[in-house]
């Protein structure tokens, strides 16, 4: 194979891995008690892609990080958190690791 | 002579820290288990699961004993808990519940085991820092119609995060049909919670202690 095509294929094939978001931050309506939001976090950590869950009631956020090369497609989650009886305003990716977005909330790592 | 319910009572005090916004249905795939000492007129104990976020079945026992005569009623209870409708804001939520049941009665006044209905509503709003809630609960059979009125409006000296305890000043109004109670019943309670343990206490004003304690999992 041409190097230069080889080359191209390689960086086609990694990049995507390189720059797969690690984060995924969710902005929940009617998150206003730690009480209930259990159930948002009970249902998001079983998504086999799931590795850590992030609630916020301050920011109305719920974070959830993903394992390596994982990924868990936005109508799972929306469908997720509707059955767990809330409302998703938006869903949002990011390579912004778990506990920098912990350290942002104040909160402290578990 | 101390009834169990009232130990069930001391008990709950005891435990501290236990039972914001009680709701018949927690999140789908849970299960509540909530027991109220109520100022030794009513005492109850529920456990319901959540097949889904909007319903709930289970049973409970319920036990009424009159201030005002030497009537009493025992209820034992199956029920089913609906969320008519929830809506979720952007920093409040507000919810509107129904349910039904039957079951069996024993009690002072007649012989043997009645069959029992039991109908009740709550609707509630909550935000962070202020909560209010009204419900009604009725539990009737051929000898006795019971119904209990509940006003509960809180207030949250700060606005808790997920993983604090929040604490909530509660003020709560009742009233009970059929010569349970005569007039309102008023408590102001203290109530915290963290995770899924919830405890409330708190003292009536004929001095009684009303305490409730919720457990999701």
């Amino acid at each position: 194979m041409n190097p230069f095509r080889a080359l191209l294929l390689a960086v086609l094939t990694l990049v995507p891995l390189v720059v797969r978001a690690a984060t995924i931050e969710m902005h929940v309506n009617g998150l206003v008690c730690a009480f209930c939001a259990q159930g948002i976090e009970k249902k998001l950590r079983k998504f086999p892609a799931t590795a850590d869950v992030v609630v916020s009631l301050e920011q109305r956020l719920v974070a959830v990080a993903l394992k390596d090369g994982q990924d868990i497609p936005d109508a799972e989650l929306r469908k997720a958190l509707t059955n767990a009886g809330y409302t998703v305003r938006t869903i949002e990716r990011s390579d912004t690791p778990i506990d920098v977005i912990r350290s942002r909330l104040g909160q402290p790592k578990p | 002579m101390i009834r169990s319910s009232e130990i069930l009572g001391g008990a709950l005090v005891l435990i501290g820290p236990v039972c914001a916004l009680s709701k018949p249905i927690a999140f789908a795939n849970g299960t509540t288990v909530m027991v109220e000492y109520g100022a030794g007129t009513m005492q109850e104990a529920q456990i319901f699961y959540a097949p889904q976020y909007n319903y709930s079945v289970g049973g409970g026992h319920v036990e009424f004993d009159s201030d005002v005569t030497s009537e009493s009623e025992r209820v034992t209870y199956a029920r089913l808990n609906y969320l008519l409708h929830r809506w979720n804001l952007e920093s409040a939520q507000a919810n509107v519940f129904v349910w039904g049941g039957a079951g069996g009665a024993t009690g002072s006044t007649f012989s043997g085991t009645e069959f029992a209905v039991n109908a009740g509503a709550q609707a509630d709003y909550e935000t962070r820092r202020v909560y209010a809630s009204l419900k009604t609960d009725l539990q009737k059979a051929s000898a006795f119609s019971i119904r209990v009125d509940t006003l509960q409006l809180g207030v949250a000296p700060y606005e808790h995060e997920y993983n604090q305890i929040a604490t909530w000043v509660v003020v709560q109004a009742r009233q009970y049909t059929d010569d349970i109670h005569h007039g309102t019943e008023v408590a102001v309670l203290l109530r915290l919670f963290k995770g899924g343990a919830w405890v409330e206490a708190g003292i009536t004003n004929g001095g009684k202690l009303q305490a409730m304690a919720m457990f999701n999992f």
